[in-house]
């Protein structure tokens, strides 16, 4: 085993078997991030396009983990990200804009720029669920 | 003052001009090389002396102690506006008649010649040790240039002042001391308020402020170190006015002292230009650019998506390949198609144009109505026919030579909102079979229409021909 597969497969590791929300506005990259982490083992992937979709799958079937794309065709996540943080679930957000688009109260979570590899992903995300 | 007594006692019949109350020779000497005129008269406004000066300034020489020539040596006076004043009435009577001085009056001569000047003109009473009126002095000088000039100066201010009114430019001007001295109506319109002259200083602005936001004291405003350090700003310098009703004017500055002849500092003019329009385009230009980013970022995952789901499957490398290059080619024919309205809306009957003329007008039949798609709708919904149409050139309708398609859509109206049908029907192909697993086809439908488009898709595995009705709703950007 190289060392970059250790890396690489210790977050996947961490992220084995969790059940994971994805809230992404564009089918086909929400198809690259569902794959991605199904690959490394997430069992149970759910998927919202939209703020108001996404709020009622938290309250029906709460994730251990979430993804969350900062603008939903416009409509920004951060009524999920308040939600998520209340609850105690850990997520972070992907984004097409660079950092400095994101508001000040949430540029200290980890944010996965797009496109991104999928060892970037799970060891953003891996490193959220082992806070 | 009073006089001496030698003075203002009436000496024997002078011989002419020279002769001036009978003073020593020194004395008529000085009073000629006066550059004034000065002349005496009695109680009764009899001349009784003249100096060189005044004949001169009359243009002529009167007659000494004549009655029928009172007050006044010359021709004819005036007053300001032009105005004839009676002899009578002349500042020379009136002083004899009230015994008040008259200080500083002007008033218009006229010379035999008929030219005319401006005369300044101060006499004093004379009196006798009891304080009888026993005649008075008059002492008067043309001060015509001097008028001139003031009207000159006059004139040139108001001409400046009229130029800068008239600038659609916040302008101001103020001393030495950075008062307010002068401002316009396009500084009152910027500042949104009407600066105190003589008071406000430094700046005609309600509150300034750097454009970080941080309060900028008018005592440290670039004017007041244009004045204190005596040298123009020439822009540069960007400031935040606020006005009175809160509202905000980024703008720049440009303070310029102003000299008198000897180089000292007697105050400063200030311009300040509105860049509001500017910082509004920067604001625009910067979203635009926000937003292309933010688009050329997504479209890559979008592309790293669709190479990664066409790997997926166990075809072999050509037709992955193929598959990969038939994905990113529609995804490009969408593009097209927003592209050619600045990225706001696409037209349904051009994408679907785009997607199945390859198949010929003899195998597809088309029937709807212009419809005009939101980008948010216009990219997913292209991305699920052209799959429709791959499927059908695969394996169904458009796999045969005999199949046929008959795509249709129209907008329904249902419980006041607005929704789009499309029915996609095959015929004349292979018999259909239902599919043994889910592609990336069936999977994009399912949550293209189902979730990012918030409609329905419903998928009839006829086996005379697949049919398809997809059911979006349509929103205020749709037309």
């Amino acid at each position: 085993m190289t060392a970059a597969a250790v890396t690489a497969a210790e977050p996947g590791r961490r992220l084995a078997g969790l059940t994971v929300l994805i809230v992404e506005d564009e089918s086909i990259i929400s198809f690259l991030v569902e794959d991605m982490l199904k690959d490394i083992g997430c069992t149970t992937v759910l998927h919202a396009s939209g703020v108001a979709e996404a709020l009622a799958l938290l309250a029906a079937q709460p994730p251990d983990a979430a993804v969350l794309d900062v603008n939903l065709a416009g409509e920004m996540v951060f009524p999920v990200a308040e939600r998520l943080q209340a609850s105690g679930i850990p997520f972070i957000f992907t984004t097409g804009y660079g950092l400095k688009g994101m508001p000040p109260n949430w540029a200290l979570l980890p944010v996965v720029q797009k496109p991104f590899k999928r060892e970037t992903l799970t060891a953003a995300l891996a490193s959220a669920v082992g806070r | 003052m009073t006089m001496p007594r030698s003075i203002a006692t009436p000496a024997p019949a002078p011989a002419g001009p020279d002769a001036f109350f009978g003073a020593a020779p020194a004395a008529q000497a000085l009073l000629d090389l006066l550059p004034v005129g000065i002349y005496t008269c009695d109680r009764d406004g009899r001349i009784e002396s003249f100096n060189r000066r005044a004949a001169a300034l009359w243009g002529r020489e009167p007659k000494l102690r004549d009655p029928a020539e009172l007050f006044c040596g010359s021709h004819q006076i005036y007053r300001l506006d032009g105005v004839a004043v009676p002899r009578a009435e002349i500042p020379m009577a009136e002083v004899l008649r009230t015994g008040i001085a008259a200080a500083d009056v002007e008033a218009i001569v006229e010379r035999p010649d008929g030219a005319r000047f401006v005369a300044l003109v101060n006499i004093t009473p004379l009196r006798d040790a009891d304080g009888n009126v026993i005649g008075a002095v008059n002492c008067f000088q043309d001060i015509t240039e001097q008028k001139q000039a003031q009207d000159m100066l006059r004139q040139a201010e108001r001409h400046w002042r009229e130029l800068l009114e008239a600038m659609p430019v916040a302008i101001y001007t103020t001393d030495a001391e950075g008062r307010i001295t002068f401002y316009n109506q396009a500084a009152v319109a910027m500042s949104g308020r009407r600066p105190e002259l003589g008071t406000d200083q430094w700046c005609v602005t309600w509150k300034l402020y750097w454009p970080d936001g941080r309060s900028l004291p008018h005592d440290q405003c670039p004017m007041a170190i244009a004045l204190t350090q005596g040298r123009p700003i020439n822009g540069g310098v960007e400031a935040v006015a606020e006005r009175p009703d809160g509202t905000r004017i980024p703008f720049i500055p440009y303070p310029t002292p102003l000299r008198d002849a000897a180089g000292k500092v007697t105050g400063a003019i200030n311009m300040l230009v509105d860049i509001s329009d500017r910082k509004r385009a920067e604001a625009r230009q910067k979203s635009l650019l926000d937003e292309l980013n933010h688009r050329v970022k997504n479209t890559l995952a979008t592309v790293q998506s669709l190479a990664a789901q066409t790997m997926r499957g166990d075809r072999d490398r050509d037709e992955q390949r193929e598959a990969f290059e038939e994905r990113l080619l529609a995804l490009s024919r969408v593009h097209n198609q927003l592209a050619r309205e600045q990225w706001e809306s696409a037209d349904l009957g051009r994408i679907v144009h785009d997607i199945v003329a390859p198949f010929g007008q003899e195998r597809v039949s088309v029937d709807g109505a212009s419809t005009k798609l939101a980008s948010v709708a216009a990219l997913p919904l292209a991305m699920v026919l052209h799959e429709l149409a791959t499927n059908a050139a695969k394996f169904g309708a458009l796999s045969a030579p005999e199949g046929r398609l008959a795509l249709g859509w129209k907008i329904e109206r249902v419980n006041g909102a607005r929704r789009l049908r499309i029915d996609w029907r095959e015929s004349g192909g292979p018999e259909v079979q239902p599919p043994v697993y889910r592609g990336f086809g069936s999977r994009l439908l399912e949550r293209s229409v189902g979730q990012e488009l918030r409609g329905s898709a419903q998928l009839d595995f006829d086996p005379a021909g697949l049919r398809c009705r997809l059911e979006i709703p349509l929103h205020a950007a749709d037309a």
